[in-house]
């Protein structure tokens, strides 16, 4: 419908390259974090980015499939894929249920309710501990995983599964953005009471949208368990809501594309600063600010701003 | 004559201590363009919020289509083709026109729901909103952003996402308002080309464009009718023309009464 319209199998291709080649620029095991933190802040992205919907509990999400991918893999001696799709399901369910509560609440007030259930989530793992294992998290399970037969054991085909979970997910965002349902998303972002005047029933649209992002936190809550082999408490702390919409952020929410960008920049700026600087958040912080007073977009809008000039250049010559 | 679609019976708004509405009645039949005028603080925009349903009365019922709809939501009333336009142009600025009224359409044909096959391939539905777009002389903006069209243009595009509804009731909140005076023979060309058999309500200050186009006015004063008949004979009215004090008000309706 747009004029920019192949401007998203671009992404697409720029997201594949990066993916390919991401294994031979950093170890495997962080390029499959790379991947699994990135798919988790998709979940932000289509809220932010389509909706318009600031949430500061994502964490909760991935924490919750976390947990159900780790005690039916342990417990229930469940298979990797009905796993996650039980993970996927839990986080759609919660957000789901939550989100129709929350939803018709604006602004701030919505923030600080995702806020609010994130901090409850956190202490009701801690207080169940017989089933969560508390703030000693969750352990025991296998440490080799099989898929349709074939059997992820090294960091490699680890990075291999990470990497072909967080391209579907990142298909199916921009397939539902691409839509009629993500024009109405955008529609609520751009003007909510003028989208109800149209006869759309915003709030139960953003319900949807928040079950969905929901949906993606949990998977990829349950793609870090398989990745680790135990389910850390962190999973479902508020560092985790944080780290996401940090990621989203520094990636920029207005294409899926900035989640794989700001993910991996997070990672490896972490990666390569925790070894020589214990505070490296406080950079992060600084590095978030920069980007928020002179790159709204986000990283991967730089790119998309540096095109423009180019093909303006390439225009006039 | 035919039946009326709309009726709002007895109607009370209070905001606090302020009567917003009391006692009004109106009924809007199909095929007639009601205009409703009123200096300001008459109630018209608590008129507008009551009928599409953002303002509930404190007593009274609406109807529609026979039908009680005086607790429904905005968006059921749509559904029911009760449809409004906004006086400020309420639109979706960083979305293109031609997503603008793809919205409407799809929301119309009930497409909205689908999360999979990509809007711009819908080809029927961007033909309807094309067609409509065409209609109102639009559709060489179509791929631009609504932020970047002319103000009469974007008037123009309030009207056709009203059309892509399918109203059988249309509020027309001040169709004409701030529009430059030479574009605005666009927007009384599209006024003019609305279908025949639905049902307008127009809430005008202009007199011209109450003349030209209404069967039927409404005279709105602190909250209350105070007069419903033809254009003329309303205007003509001493009592009418003495609520307009302002003078502004009274040399358009001189001219106007003059002019009949």
């Amino acid at each position: 419908m747009r004029a920019t319209e192949r401007l998203p199998n671009l992404a697409t291709a720029i997201v594949l390259a990066a993916l390919v080649v991401l294994p031979f620029i950093v170890p495997a095991t962080l390029a499959s974090q790379i991947a699994i933190f990135a798919t988790g802040a998709l979940s932000v992205a289509i809220l932010l980015g389509a909706v318009g919907l600031l949430s500061f509990g994502q964490g909760l999400y991935l924490g919750i499939g976390a947990y159900v991918c780790g005690i039916l893999v342990r417990d229930a001696g469940m298979g990797l894929l009905s796993a996650l799709l039980m993970a996927t399901l839990s986080g759609a369910v919660l957000a789901g249920l939550l989100g129709s509560v929350i939803v018709r609440r604006h602004g701030v007030y919505f923030v600080m309710l995702t806020l609010a259930f994130a901090q409850m989530g956190y202490f009701a793992v801690l207080a169940f501990k017989g089933v969560t294992g508390g703030e000693n998290g969750l352990s025991g399970l296998p440490r080799q995983f099989d898929i349709l037969g074939l059997s992820i054991a090294d960091p490699l085909s680890m990075y291999g599964f990470m990497a072909g979970a967080f391209f579907v997910v990142f298909l199916l965002v921009q397939r539902i953005i691409a839509s009629p349902f993500g024009t109405v998303l955008a529609a609520i972002r751009e003007n909510e009471p003028r989208s109800e005047a149209l006869g759309y029933p915003v709030a139960r649209y953003k319900t949807v949208a928040v079950a969905l992002a929901g949906a993606i936190a949990g998977f990829a809550g349950g793609l870090h368990v398989i990745f680790l082999g135990f389910v850390p408490p962190s999973d479902v702390e508020l560092e985790m809501s944080q780290r996401l919409l940090v990621i989203a952020l520094i990636g920029g929410i207005g294409s899926p594309a900035g989640a794989l960008v700001g993910s991996a920049f997070y990672m490896i700026v972490s990666e390569a600063l925790s070894e020589i600087w214990p505070r490296w958040l406080a950079l992060i912080a600084l590095l978030l600010i920069g980007l928020v007073l002179f790159l709204p977009g986000g990283l991967w809008s730089a790119g998309r701003r540096i095109s423009a000039l180019f093909e303006r250049k390439t225009a006039h010559d | 004559m035919t039946d009326p679609i709309l009726i709002a019976d007895a109607i009370d708004v209070r905001f606090g201590d302020f009567q917003a509405l009391s006692g009004f009645s109106l009924s809007v039949r199909s095929g007639t363009i009601h205009a409703l005028i009123g200096p300001n603080g008459a109630g018209k925009t608590t008129l507008v919020g009551l009928l599409s349903g953002t303002i509930r009365p404190d007593a009274g019922q609406i109807s529609l289509h026979g039908r009680d709809i005086t607790r429904d939501a905005l968006a059921f009333r749509v559904k029911q083709g009760l449809v409004r336009t906004f006086q400020v142009s309420s639109l979706f600025a960083k979305l293109t026109v031609l997503e603008n009224i793809f919205l409407a359409v799809s929301e119309n044909a009930g497409a909205s729901h689908d999360l999979w096959r990509p809007a711009g391939r819908r080809r029927n539905l961007i033909e309807r909103a094309e067609g409509i777009l065409e209609r109102l002389h639009l559709i060489d903006t179509r791929h631009r952003r609504v932020s970047e069209i002319p103000y009469g243009e974007q008037r123009l595009l309030e009207i056709a996402i009203a059309l892509a509804l399918e109203p059988k009731v249309l509020l027309l909140d001040e169709p004409a308002a701030g529009i430059p005076t030479d574009e605005v023979g666009v927007l009384l060309d599209a006024v003019a080309s609305l279908p025949p058999d639905i049902a307008i309500l127009m809430i005008e200050h202009d007199m011209h464009v109450v003349r030209r186009f209404a069967t039927e006015v409404y005279v709105l004063v602190h909250g209350q009718v105070l007069t419903v008949g033809p254009p003329a004979e309303v205007m003509a009215s001493p009592e009418v023309r003495a609520v307009y004090l302002g003078s502004s008000g009274q040399s358009r309706f001189a001219g106007e009464a003059h002019g009949a």
